[in-house]
This record gives structure tokens, sequence and C-alpha cells, in this order.
């Protein structure tokens, strides 16, 4: 660092443009919670309507750039907009709308502060859309804090529910332990380093054997985001909080809070710390098996739509995690890994967005979560039922659907590794995918085989906004598995370069 | 940057003087004894007192690590204001009853959190053997970053190259106010139907809003304190609830 | 002094908080170990940043206390929030969901 010494204040260089997208999206939030107080109790509908258009509008500059095509870089490469930051900025902003969407009629129906909820998701946005530019450690512990306090806080929103806070106690407590635990592991890694940005650890750490010190720091920054993504020994808060925060919420920390932690889990190992594979491949492999293998057989045995989604989550979690224990024997692995999770985050938001979606709609008339209640949907609610199948055949990887060209990307990445460990991988991998069929297709079963429960066959009333919320993830599950190549060159393009 | 290696430790190493092994002994007995108090003791409100030992003794390192505002903010904003929120949290609940803290919370689970503890500094010190880290000297005589106050530099860095982390932060404080009031209100406010939620709602305004200026962070749980000052005894647990709960 | 020293001071710190997150059942104590662990952090930040002549350390623990303060601000209004409810902060009460 050059020396500083009553030198005047230089201002750092600020790349407007870039920041675009966060600029508008923090006016939008401080403009929610302004309107918000402004606004009568039976009016509050115009306060998410703002938040919508506000995320739609943040979308602009982000499809501007994209459009541009340039990397810009910040702060001393701590901050970057490149195709990945982009993607994920993409992703995450369509998710969060489509949250929106869900959330509309829960909220307005539930026992919320119906203003400070869309203000506290869209903080939570915010947190993720910074996270995908940030590549250096303080921004991105900053980022992680961002998206995760709002989201403790949501988890809790329904307030007189003890099960509502149950769940964002749990999940607060363990999220602020594993942010401790990373953040002691980020303090080994700037020690053995001398810097926070990323690029420049990789230039410190080089290929070198791994330092104690460096390997105990990567260890827990892993074990850290481990908790985030939910990866099977620090899964446990998972299913708990899932069950316990309201529908949309879970929706929310299942899909964007999960990618998040995957795109940080991206840029700090394959920016920061690629050439010390032989720290992270081996940790990584042992949790991609148990998340996989604990997950699915965990989800086996649940009776509740919503549990057996938040173990299906877990497990999915698992398939992501397979590409970080395969990708670091070479530039080439490292590509391909990050394709296989870029595109299988992309598609795994679509379809488990939807199958969230349906599961709201039909608890909003069954007031249950019992798989039984699905029970014969199809005589009363057949475009429910075709949607929710599939859903659910995407998640279990089944060919026309988008999830199983995810599945494929997962094995291919294993596969062109070619060693020993990552071939055992696919097979665990493989092993698993077919376990997991069968509880997605008991699902199915009972939609379409079983009798109805109490013999109700009032139709469902879909209202607008999920409906809408239904047909974007539909669409996007559908198309992905039609035309994948688009969503493969997706996934090439926003690669990071690894040094 | 310093390059990994130019470290001129032996030579620094003389500067060590014996003041400084004695602050430094002082301060580890202040900073250890405060953090076993705060795992062991059986009442909470103790458990407080040991964390601003530590906080103290840490502060007081901090000085002598020439880290002068970050020791200032130590005992400004940990001791002053966290631990006060944790006092004050803890005696408004009327937590402080010592058998609420003391029962195993689950049978031998305390056995395996020490065996844990043990086996991670174990492995600590382990791995932190053999590599220069544990022979080398920090720079005592030489403030970090040059010559020049310890203030001047940090803020040169942070409203420089940590610039968009100082401004997130900033937004994360503002949205932690607004979350923390809103959670911890009482019910009154909720949404109902009824007009009156359309009146309570109006004196929240201006509380909720003026963290927006430069409220600092502790501030949050203070905002809702005139609603604390009577827990809220008349809301029976699980009161059935009108609204639809989703699915369960 | 040695850099180890601090190392040390601060890995002794982190598994002290780790076995209080562990062994004790309320949840302000929990939050009060957690906080343990993130001055154990702050001690190897400026120990390092001293050691590496960056005052990149002391920003990088400046912004932990920070967001600490705002974790801590959430936190404990969660815990009132379930005191309410409840009249107990007890985590081995907190546990309806099982599974």
């Amino acid at each position: 660092m050059p020396s500083l010494v009553a030198a005047a204040f230089e201002a750092p260089y600020l790349d407007y443009a870039a920041l675009a997208p966060e600029i508008v999206l923090t006016g939008v939030l401080l403009a929610v919670l302004v309107v918000d107080l402004f606004v009568d109790e039976d009016r509050k509908a115009v306060v998410a309507q703002l938040a919508g258009v506000g995320l739609l509008a943040s979308l602009l500059p982000v499809v501007f750039l994209a459009v541009d095509g340039d990397d810009r870089s910040m702060f001393s490469g701590a901050y970057v907009v490149d195709d990945f930051a982009l993607v994920f900025k993409a992703l995450f902003l369509v998710s969060g709308y489509v949250v929106l969407l869900m959330s509309t009629d829960h909220i307005e129906e539930g026992d919320y502060w119906k203003g400070e909820y869309s203000f506290l998701l869209l903080s939570s946005l915010l947190g993720m859309v910074v996270m995908s530019s940030a590549r250096d450690l303080l921004t991105i512990f900053v980022a992680l804090e961002l998206l995760s306090i709002p989201a403790y806080m949501l988890a809790g929103w329904r307030k007189r529910d003890l099960r509502s806070n149950e769940a964002a106690l749990k999940y607060y407590l363990l999220g602020v332990l594993s942010s401790a635990v990373m953040l002691y592991g980020m303090s080994l890694v700037f020690g053995a380093t001398g810097t926070t940005v990323l690029e420049d650890i990789a230039r410190e750490l080089g290929g070198d054997a791994s330092e104690p010190l460096v390997a105990l720091g990567i260890f827990f920054i892993v074990v850290g985001f481990a908790f985030k993504v939910s990866a099977v020994p620090f899964h446990f808060w998972a299913p708990d909080t899932y069950e316990g925060a309201p529908l949309p919420v879970t929706a929310f920390l299942s899909v964007a809070s999960k990618a998040a932690g995957f795109v940080a889990l991206l840029e700090l190992i394959f920016m920061g710390f690629f050439g010390q594979d032989n720290v992270w491949q081996p940790l990584f492999w042992v949790l991609a098996v148990l998340t996989m293998t604990v997950g699915n057989l965990v989800a086996l045995r649940q009776t509740n739509i919503v549990r057996l989604l938040a173990y299906s989550s877990v497990a999915q979690a698992g398939y992501m995690l397979v590409p970080f224990a395969v990708g670091g024997s070479s530039d080439e692995a490292a590509g391909t890994a990050q394709t296989a999770v870029i595109v299988y985050l992309l598609i795994y938001a679509a379809m488990n967005l939807g199958a969230f979606a349906i599961v709201m709609t039909v608890a909003r008339r069954t007031r249950s979560g019992e798989i039984s209640s699905y029970g014969g949907l199809f005589t009363y609610a057949p475009g429910l039922t075709v949607l929710m199948t599939i859903f659910v055949f995407s998640l279990a990887g089944i060919p026309p659907f988008g999830g199983w060209f995810a599945k494929f990307y997962i094995f291919k990445s294993a596969v062109d590794a070619g060693t020993g460990w990552a071939l055992a991988l696919a097979v665990v991998a493989g092993v698993n995918s077919v376990i997991a069929l069968f509880y997605y297709a008991g699902v199915a079963r009972e939609m379409w085989m079983q009798p109805v429960p109490g013999d109700d066959r009032t139709p469902i009333r879909v209202p607008p906004a999920l409906g809408a919320a239904l047909g974007i993830t539909a669409v996007a599950v559908m198309a992905i598995g039609v035309y994948p190549q688009a969503f493969a060159r997706l996934g090439d393009l926003a690669q990071l370069a690894v040094r | 940057m310093t390059p990994a290696l130019s470290i001129t430790a032996t030579a620094i190493l003389a500067v060590a003087t014996k003041v400084d092994i004695a602050v430094f002994a002082a301060c580890v007995v202040i900073v250890l004894c405060g953090a076993i108090g705060v795992v062991v003791s059986r009442n909470p409100v103790h458990a407080a007192l040991f964390l601003v030992l530590t906080l103290f003794g840490m502060a007081v390192l901090f000085v002598a690590q020439e880290a002068h505002f970050l020791a200032a903010v130590q005992v400004i904003v940990y001791a002053g204001a966290i631990v006060v929120l944790f006092l004050f949290v803890i005696m408004l609940l009327g937590v402080d009853r010592e058998e609420n803290v003391m029962a195993e919370p689950l049978r031998g689970q305390r056995p395996l959190a020490f065996l844990l503890g043990a086996i991670a500094l174990a492995e600590i010190f382990l791995l932190a053997q053999g590599t220069q880290w544990a022979t080398g000297a920090t720079q005592v005589a030489g403030p970090a970053g040059g010559p020049g106050s310890n203030v001047e530099k940090l803020a040169r860095v942070i409203f420089t190259r940590y610039l968009l982390a100082f401004e997130v932060t900033s937004v994360l404080l503002v949205i932690a106010v607004v979350g923390a009031v809103v959670l911890a209100r009482r019910y009154e406010t909720t949404a109902t139907e009824s007009p009156a939620a359309a009146q309570v709602e109006e004196p929240q305004s201006p509380r909720s809003e003026a963290p927006l200026s430069a409220a600092p962070p502790p501030a949050a749980p203070d905002e809702s304190h005139p609603d604390e000052s009577h827990p809220d005894e008349s809301q029976p647990a699980g009161e059935p609830d009108a609204a639809p709960s989703g699915a369960r | 002094m040695y850099l180890n020293q601090f190392l040390f001071l601060a890995a002794f710190l982190f598994c002290v908080g780790v076995y209080g997150v562990l062994a004790r059942k309320n949840a302000v104590l929990v939050l009060m170990s957690i906080e343990l662990i993130l001055n154990a952090v702050n001690i190897n930040l400026v120990a390092f940043g001293l050691f590496r002549e960056s005052v990149a350390g002391q920003v990088f623990a400046l912004f932990v206390i920070a967001v600490a303060a705002a974790e801590v601000g959430v936190g404990l209004a969660i815990v009132i929030l379930i005191y309410r409810n409840r009249h107990s902060i007890d985590l081995t009460e907190v546990d309806m969901m099982k599974g």
C-alpha cells in the first residue's frame, strides 16, 4: 500500500453505472420504509406494489450492464461487476420478485407487519446483490450480514406464533454462530496473506503446500458457510426454521439465502483459495456425501410437505456441493464445476420456488401441510396438480424438465474430473437421486391416485399474484428443460477466472 | 502490501520490553478470567459483568498494539452499549434467577462441550506449531500502516478502499433498528382490521424513522423501551390466530 | 511481544466461546458466548494487522464491532419476543418441532 502520510484525501473511484442496481434498490427500500408510514393499514398493498416495481426497476440497470458487457472493477478489485455478478444479481432480483408475489396474499391475510415485511425482504435482497459483486473478505462479510439479519427477523415475523418465534431464534443463534466461526477463519486468512482482497489472497497463497494456519482458516470459513447452505453436520436448524417461518419466507430462505451462500463459496473457493485445493476438496467431499445422503434419507420419513421440501432442499444443497469436491484439480475442472453450480442454482431457484408456490396455494384451502391432504388433488385442481408434478419431477431430475439438466451437469463435472474420489462421489450422487425419486414420486402418487380426504372437492381459488408466481416459475422450469443450451451458455459465461 | 517473508522479526524483537510483557500478561489474565466467568457463572448478570472484564482487558491490549481508536470503540460501543443492552434485557425479563442457568441442557452435553472445546483448542495449537507465525514477532514499536495518527489512517482506508462496505454497514444498521423495533413492539398495533390499528400506527412513525439520521446501533432496543416497561402478561402463549398459518 | 502470544490468546478465547455456546441453555448467555468468539476474531485481526503493517486489520475489527452491535440488537429483540409468548428463554423449552 502506498504511503498515505499527510497526503491530501483522494476520493476513491466510483463507477456509478456499475453500482446502479444497488443504488436503485437502496433508494427503493428507503422509499418503502417512508411510504409505509403514511399509508393506512387497509391500503398496505400499495407498499408491496411499490416494492415489486422497485425490484423490477433495479433489474433494469442489471440488464443494461449485461448488454454493455464490460467488466468493471472498483476499490482495488474488492467490488467487481462481471458476468458472474450480473447473472446472480438477476437471479436474486427475479427470485425476490417471485417471493414478493407469493407473499402478497399470505401477508395480507395474516397477522403481519406488512410494510416492514417488504422492507426487510428488499434489504435482504440488497445484501445478496452486494454479495454477487463482492470480491473481498470484508465486503463478503458485510454482505452476508446484510442478507442474514433481515432474514432472521422475517423468520419470526409471525410474531404471535410460537413456532415462528422458535424458527427465528434457532436461525438467529446458528446464523450468528456460523458467521462468528467464518470470521475467525477470515482473520486467519487475513493474517496469512496480509490482504482482504480475494485476488491478492490467491496471489499470496499461490499453489504452495498449505500452511497449517491457512488450512485452519479455510476450514473455519467453509464450516461457517456450511451452516448457511445447510450442509449436513450443520443442517439441524433448517427443517425447524423452514417449518416455523411464514411460508413465503421459507421459500425465500431455501432459495435465495442458500444461493447467496453458494455465491460466496464460489467466490472464496475459486477466486481466493483455488491453489489450496488439497485443503478444501476433501472437506467438500465429506460435506457433499453426508448432505446428500442424510437429506434424502430423512426426507423419506417426512409426512409434512414443508418438512419434506426442507429436507429435499438440504439434499439439493448436497448435489450442489459435489462440483466443489471435484473442481480443484485443474483450471478446466474448475470451469466445469462452476458452470455446474451456477446452472444448478438457476434451475433450483425456479423449481423450488414453484413447489412452494403450489404448497401455499393448496394450504390456502386445506389449511394443512400434511402430504395426505394432497390426496386426489387432481380431481378438483388439475392445473395445480400438473404444475406440482412438473416441479417435483424436476426436483427429482426426471428428463423433460429443468432439474434433469442441472443434475446432468453435476454428474458431468464429477466424471470430467475423472479421479477415483470424483467417480465415487458421482456414484453416491446417483444412488441418492434414486432414493430421492421415492419421496418425490410419493407426492405425485398422492395427488393423482389417492382419494380426496373428506371428499371436499371445492375448487381452489388461485389469487392473481400467486398465479403470476406460478406462471413465472413454471415457464422457467419448462424453458430450461427444452432449451438447456441457453442456460449452459449462461453458466459458461458466468465462470469466475481462477488463478 | 508487505510481501509474506519480508519480516525483520528478530530485529524488532529487541524492542519488546519487560513492560510490554507485564502488560500483556496482566491483560491475558483479565481477558481469560472474564471469558471463563462468562461461560461458568450461575447468574446471567454476573456473566455480563465478566464480559465487561474481558472487553476491558482487550481494550488495553489494543492500546498496547497502537490501535487507539479501536480501543476507544471497544470500551464505548462494546462495553458501554452492547453489554448494557444485555444487562438491560436480562433484568427486564427477570431471567437473572440462578436455577434458570445451571441445569444441564441435555444429559452429558456439558462434558461433550468441554471435550469439543478442548479438542478444538488442541487442534489450533498443534496446527499453529511449525509455522513462521509461531515465531514471528509483532511490531510493537511501529504502528500499523506507517506514521500518522491512528484515527486518520483508519479514516483514510475506510473512506477509500472500504467505502462500499462502510455504506452497506450503515444501511444494515438502519435495517436492524427498524426490524428490532417492529419485532419487540407489543401486539395491539399489529395488523387487525380495526380502525384503531391505523391510529396507533402513527406514533410509531417518528420513532422508527428517527434512527435513519445517525442513531448508534444499540438504539434498536432502546427505541422499544417504552413498550417494554410492562412485560406483557396479558398475552397468553399461543393465542388463537384468526389468520391462516399456511401449511401447518 | 510475539505474534503467537496473541494468536494463542485468541484461540483460547475462541474455544471458551464455543464451549459456552454448546454448554449454556439460556439464549442470552449463548449470545454472550458468541460475543467471546467475535472478540477472539478481533484479537487476531489487530495482531495480524500490526504484524502485516496494514491498518486493514483494525478496519476489519471495527466492522466486526459495528455488525455485532446490529446483531445483538436484533437478537435481543427476538429474545424479548419469545419471552412475551412463553415467559422463558430456555433453549431446551424452545423446541416444539421435532423430526
